[in-house]
């Protein structure tokens, strides 16, 4: 049941009504928890065991630590508990791949059988959301929460359960302890940000998929320009899929009066890669920074430590995103773009000489080329597909114009959103031209396929 | 803009000294902190209701403009194009036309009978000029029936598209055909467990009654059920059906990346005069062998039901329904199924006689008229034109109802 299907439409007009009915009452949490629940079951009813057992760990553990006995032992068994769920789930069948081929090249005659277990949606997500609850508690940066209903509401709140954003308890729990004022405003925010999301999911991201796949599946059978436009349209593909689908669980969440993070803030406009990933997917940066950069000691120790913790850092993060030695690549190249980027920063020629559209440029080409890394299939698609850039012919890569077209346009509103001008697309006509023109566009050419999104993979 | 290192960015440990009590307290201003977006597409109310207003509007509006624009005027045998089989919206609209009054004849209706029916109707071995409609008027003498097959529709469907898209079918004579070829197995049935793939699956009961067979997402089956019912939906897929070779408008670029999506939208409705091959080679010259076909039962059959649905709601909307059974090619069959057809025959003709509903249920044509096991070549629907002619039930409740 995802944002942009008929389901999820079905399953909003039975919970929404009732939620505004029961919000002043004591059954808007328990509601909040059942409807959250039934969103995830209808992906697999088993999943609600993961869940469950996620939530009252942690639950549980905060409790304990309360008592102020062994608080570090049980932070431990928290974040072990969790991350062997992930490992499981997630890892199991990277670690076999790779001791498999590790026992082979040792001429071991044994092959360990593939765990042939699918990742549960959304457990990425939830159980890192758990964790900076417990590790926010340890470190006294938050307050137990007592009610049960009220914190596994917290883990499991439906709009962004599945991808995101990662919500902190600190801003999400209050949220839920206050009874929600939706105001008109509230509602109309919520619609705005859920036409955004749904534009750029069905009408961009869909769209860029048809081609990204055709060329991508089968990469030796492309010349340069297909590979290069396929790239290109793959960097934006997988903007629109994942910031539609948070523009989506931010609107949703906000019709019910809850304010989620911003999650990405026009990333293809940074100028460099540390700005860059204050754009993208800023919930997951922000958590990597919080859980990870600054417990190996941040920028404390001095130039090396430093770098040598923001590439673990970035790797780890590559990891998060999926197990396979591309997304290790993808982390480690986007690791050392942040060193040279940081070093150029501090240049007065980089910082007052060069243009700001050429930064912007080179950080785009430079995210634009690690993204091969994490849409190809294997390291030698990947490999395949770099080397066919460089060494192919130039045939007609029939590429939609149309596609084109409209990336092309929402860059361009974005340079004007972050530039001078930002005062015309504020202007009432524009606005409601803009939605007019989605709103239109969605409703005669929105592909009729229902593509899952990219993320949910992770 | 802040361009800082989001890593960089407040790297040291939390303030330990700092009190919880104060942490905690700023929890509630954090939550006004969270910004709104990263654009500026944000509308009041004010400013959605008039986006409501216009996409209402071209809701409502749209579908019936659009009948003014795009020209529609089939001409004598008529049938919707094979290739627009699944325009549904284009087939509501042939049924309001062929319905409606004639400007020029004065008449009630353009024609008087609508032959609703498969590709037996429909025609899918001969020429629109060797239909049996066509056959029929020519005994007329003049255009009194309406070719409203639709080519690889089954009683399933047809009672969707009768139901959803064939609402303007009132007061009037209808020729309703059942062949017999969808009670042939299981799989035609739609009774086999197993998955598989069916014509016109938006036609059939989406949830209820549950057919064995299909299986599509929930998603798709709620998507079919609001396009019955939101005509902007079926409007939308006409359009696409029509212009831009049944694919959406992503599909079409990709097919022609640098074509001019507006260019294909040329306003004409594709006529396909070549449909149907006007087959002249019988089954028995194509060499297809005889079949020992496993009917299923009246009583259990599907196809059946979704039949007997078809006949109540077209009586009930106030047609005179008259039911052609077959002629199905009886000669194709073998050992036992000739006596299970014939006992299925019997049984369909006695559930049509109770319930008062005339019918025609002919012989079989001579072997030598058949293409395959339900299709007649054009002498066969010529043929069966005369016989229907000749019989008394079709005078009395088609010809005399006129």
């Amino acid at each position: 049941m995802l944002f942009h299907t008929w389901p999820f439409v079905l399953f909003f007009l039975i919970v929404y009504p009732t939620y505004l009915a029961v919000k002043g009452t004591r059954l808007r949490l328990p509601w909040l928890l059942a409807a959250s629940y039934f969103f995830y079951a209808c992906f697999n009813p088993l999943y609600l065991i993961l869940i469950a057992y996620s939530t009252l760990l942690d639950y549980t553990v905060v409790a304990i630590m309360e008592k102020g006995r062994r608080r570090k032992m049980w932070l431990s068994i928290s974040i072990v508990n969790n991350l062997a769920l992930l490992s499981f789930f997630k890892y199991g069948g990277f670690v076999t791949e790779n001791l498999n081929v590790l026992l082979s090249s040792l001429g071991i005659p044994y092959a360990i059988p593939a765990p042939g277990i699918f990742l549960p949606v959304g457990l990425s997500f939830y159980i890192f959301q758990s964790m900076s609850y417990t590790i926010d508690y340890y470190r006294g940066n938050i307050e137990r929460e007592r009610s049960l209903i009220r914190y596994a509401t917290f883990v499991s709140l439906f709009p962004r359960l599945l991808m995101g954003p990662i919500e902190r308890a600190r801003n999400l729990l209050p949220q839920l302890h206050k009874r929600p004022g939706i105001s008109k405003q509230d509602i109309t925010d919520g619609l705005s940000l859920f036409i955004v999301g749904f534009f750029k999911k069905v009408a961009l991201a869909d769209y860029l998929a048809l081609y990204v796949d055709k060329v991508y599946n089968a990469p030796g059978q492309y010349q340069s320009p297909a590979l290069m436009l396929a790239t290109f349209l793959f960097c934006w593909q997988i903007y629109f899929d994942f910031s539609g689908y948070t523009d989506m669980a931010r609107g949703v969440a906000r019709m019910m009066g809850f304010r989620l993070m911003l999650n990405f803030n026009n990333p293809y406009l940074a100028t460099g890669l540390g700005d860059f990933w204050s754009r993208w997917h800023i919930s997951l940066s922000s958590w990597f920074k919080d859980y990870v950069y600054i417990p190996l000691g941040g920028n404390r120790k001095g130039t090396f430590n430093t770098y040598k913790n923001m590439f673990l850092t970035m790797v780890i993060s590559g990891l998060w995103h999926g197990a396979a030695w591309t997304f290790v690549i993808w982390g480690a190249m986007h690791a050392l773009g942040r060193f040279v980027t940081r070093e150029l920063e501090r240049t007065s020629f980089y910082k007052e000489r060069v243009p700001k559209l050429v930064k912007q440029l080179l950080v785009f080409i430079f995210v634009t080329f690690t993204w091969i890394f994490f849409r190809a299939e294997s390291i030698s698609d990947a490999w395949i597909i770099i080397t066919r850039i460089f060494s192919s012919g130039l045939a007609n890569p029939y590429c939609p114009l149309l596609a084109l077209t409209l990336i092309f346009s929402v860059w361009l509103y974005q340079f004007a959103y972050e530039s001078r001008v930002k005062w015309l697309l504020e202007l009432r006509p524009v606005r409601i031209g803009i939605v007019v023109l989605m709103v239109l566009y969605l409703a005669f050419f929105a592909p009729s396929s229902e593509q899952p999104f990219i993320y949910l993979q992770f | 803009m802040e361009k800082k290192d989001i890593l960089d960015a407040g790297c040291s440990m939390p303030d330990a000294r700092r009190s919880r009590k104060s942490r905690i307290e700023n929890q509630e201003s954090r939550i006004e902190e969270v910004p709104y977006g990263s654009n500026c597409v944000r509308l009041s109310a004010r400013e959605w209701l008039i986006i409501g207003i216009v996409f209402s509007a071209l809701l409502y509006f749209g579908p019936t403009l659009w009948e003014h624009i795009e020209r529609f005027e089939p001409g004598p045998d008529y049938r919707l194009p094979y290739d627009l089989s699944s325009d549904y919206w284009l087939h509501n609209r042939y049924c309001r036309w062929a319905c409606s009054p004639s400007p020029s004849e004065g008449r009630g209706s353009r024609y008087e009978t609508l032959v609703i029916g498969d590709s037996v109707v429909w025609g899918h071995f001969v020429s629109k000029d060797n239909t049996l409609s066509h056959h029929l008027n020519k005994n007329a003498g003049h255009n009194q029936f309406a070719n409203l097959g639709v080519d690889g529709i089954h009683p399933a469907a047809l009672a969707g598209l009768l139901k959803y898209y064939g609402r303007d079918i009132k007061g009037a004579n209808v020729i309703l055909h059942f062949n017999p070829l969808w009670m042939s197995s299981k799989k035609h049935d739609l009774q086999i467990d197993k998955e598989f793939h069916f014509n016109h699956p938006k036609l059939v009961p989406q949830f209820i009654p549950k057919i064995p067979c299909y299986k599509d997402s929930y998603s798709r089956r709620l998507s079919a059920v609001v396009e019955r019912y939101v005509t902007f939906l079926s409007w939308t897929s006409h359009l696409k059906i029509t212009y831009f070779d049944s694919m959406d408008l992503p599909a079409w670029t990709l097919e022609h990346p640098y074509g001019n999506p507006l260019k294909a939208v040329t306003l004409q409705l594709p006529t396909f005069e070549d449909d149907g091959q006007n087959e002249r080679i019988s089954w028995k010259e194509k060499g297809i062998a005889k079949q020992d076909f496993q009917w299923v039962e009246l009583e259990t059959s599907l196809q059946w039901n979704f039949f007997q649905q078809s006949i109540k709601m077209l009586k009930a909307r106030g047609n005179t329904v008259f039911v052609l059974v077959g002629p199905f090619n009886e000669h194709l069959l073998k050992g036992k199924s000739i006596d299970t057809y014939r006992r299925m025959k019997s049984e369909i003709e006695a559930w049509l006689r109770q319930n008062n509903v005339p019918y025609y249920m002919p012989e079989a044509l001579p072997s030598n008229l058949y293409v395959d096991a339900s299709h007649p070549l054009s002498e066969g629907y010529a043929m069966l034109a005369k016989q229907l002619y000749e019989n008394e039930s079709f005078r009395s409740s088609i010809l005399c109802s006129e």
